[in-house]
C-alpha cells in the first residue's frame, strides 16, 4: 500500500441496494398511520377521563362533596401526567433536525435538561394529587363502615401511600433521571468535540 | 426537487454517511430509512433557504448523533448467522478496515470525514456541522493523518 491511500475511491466503492420505492413508501405510510393511532389513543384517554369526572360529579352514587373533589384531583393527576408527556413530544417537534450539528446538539441538550426538570416535577405532583384525591374519594364509603373496618381501610391506604411515596416515587424518578443524565452526559461529550481548541 | 429525485440521488450517499458513523450494515440501513422518513415529512416545509444537499446531510448527520438514545440495538448475534456472514464477506477487506478505523474516531470526526470522503465541499461541511471552514480544514487534515497512520500500522 503506498503513502497516498485513495480514501475517496475506497469510500465510493461501498454500494447498497436501494430498497424499492414501493416498499419504502409502504414503510412511510405505515409510520404515518401508527403516529395517527397514537394521537387518537392519547385523545381517547383524555376524553375518557373527562367523561369519568362528569360521571362522578353528576351520578347519584357520590353524595358528598369530598368524593367529587377527590375524583377531580385523581383525574387532574392523570391529565397532568398525560399532558406533560405530550408536551415533551411537542418540545422535540420544535427541533427540526435540519439545523447544523452544533445547533442541533445544543437544542437537544436544552430539551433534555428541560425534560429532566419536567419529569421530576410532574412525577412529584402526580404522587401528591393522586393519594389526596383517593383519600377524599374513600371518605364517603369508609364512613359507612364499622370503626375497626374504617381503621383497617385507612391503615391499608396509609401503607399504600407510604409505599408509593417512599419506594415507587424515588425509584421512578431515579430511573428516569439516570436515563436522562446518561444521555445528557453523552450529548455533552459530543458537543464538546465541536468546541474549537 | 421531488422526493423521488432526492431518493434516487441521495440514498447511497446517506447510507455511506450512516455506515461511516455506526459501522454496522443493518443499523446504517435503519438510520438511512429514518432519515428519508424525516426528509419526506419535512420536504413540504423546505423553502430553499439552504442548499438542499446541506439540508439533507444535516438531517442525516443529526439523526446519526441522535442514535445515542437508541442504546438498545438488537445485538448482531440475534440475526440469523448466515445473513451476517454474507454481508460481512461482501465488503471488501480494505473498505472494512476503513470503516473500522473511522469507527474508532470521535463521533463528530466520523461525520466530518464521511462527508469529506463523499466529496462534499469543505464550505458545505462547515455549514452542515456548524464550524468555520478553517476549523473543518484543520480537522479533516488531522483525521486523514490519523487514518493513514492506522492503515500503515495495520500493514506491518
Amino acid at each position: 500500500m503506498n503513502n497516498n491511500i485513495d480514501f475517496n475511491e475506497l469510500w465510493a466503492s461501498q454500494k447498497t441496494a436501494k430498497p424499492n420505492k414501493a416498499a419504502l413508501m409502504a414503510e412511510l405510510n405505515k409510520y404515518k398511520k401508527t403516529n395517527l393511532t397514537k394521537m387518537i389513543a392519547l385523545n381517547l384517554v383524555l376524553v375518557a377521563t373527562a367523561l369519568f369526572v362528569v360521571y362522578i360529579l353528576w351520578s347519584n352514587q357520590a353524595k358528598l362533596l369530598t368524593t367529587k373533589i377527590g375524583a377531580v384531583l385523581i383525574v387532574l393527576a392523570i391529565v397532568i401526567f398525560v399532558i406533560a408527556n405530550n408536551k415533551l413530544i411537542v418540545g422535540f417537534k420544535n427541533i427540526s433536525g435540519a439545523e447544523s450539528n452544533k445547533a442541533y446538539l445544543e437544542n437537544l441538550l436544552a430539551v433534555k435538561s428541560k425534560q429532566l426538570f419536567m419529569q421530576t416535577t410532574v412525577m412529584n405532583l402526580y404522587f401528591i394529587l393522586l393519594p389526596i384525591g383517593m383519600v377524599l374519594c374513600m371518605y364517603e364509603y369508609v364512613r359507612k363502615m364499622t370503626l375497626p373496618g374504617a381503621i383497617f381501610a385507612y391503615t391499608a391506604f396509609a401503607l399504600w401511600i407510604a409505599f408509593n411515596w417512599f419506594y415507587l416515587r424515588p425509584r421512578q424518578i431515579k430511573k428516569q433521571r439516570n436515563l436522562l443524565d446518561g444521555m445528557i452526559h453523552k450529548f455533552q461529550l459530543i458537543n464538546d468535540q465541536l468546541i474549537v481548541d | 426537487m421531488s422526493f423521488d429525485e432526492i431518493y434516487n440521488t441521495y440514498w447511497q450517499k446517506i447510507f455511506r454517511l450512516c455506515m461511516g458513523y455506526v459501522n454496522d450494515f443493518d443499523w446504517a440501513q435503519d438510520i438511512t430509512q429514518e432519515t428519508f422518513l424525516i426528509v419526506w415529512q419535512q420536504l413540504p416545509k423546505f423553502r430553499n433557504e439552504a442548499n438542499i444537499s446541506t439540508w439533507i446531510f444535516r438531517i442525516a448527520s443529526n439523526n446519526c448523533l441522535r442514535q445515542i438514545e437508541k442504546a438498545k440495538r438488537i445485538p448482531k448475534t440475534a440475526l440469523p448467522y448466515d445473513v451476517r456472514e454474507e454481508t460481512i464477506e461482501s465488503i471488501e477487506p480494505k473498505l472494512k478496515l476503513l470503516y473500522q478505523f473511522i469507527a474508532e474516531l470521535q463521533e463528530t470526526d466520523r461525520i466530518i470525514i464521511s462527508l469529506e470522503l463523499e466529496n462534499i465541499k469543505q464550505a458545505e461541511i462547515a455549514a452542515i456541522v456548524g464550524l468555520s471552514e478553517a476549523n473543518i480544514r484543520v480537522k479533516i487534515h488531522r483525521i486523514k493523518e490519523k487514518l493513514t497512520i492506522k492503515f500503515k500500522e495495520n500493514e506491518q
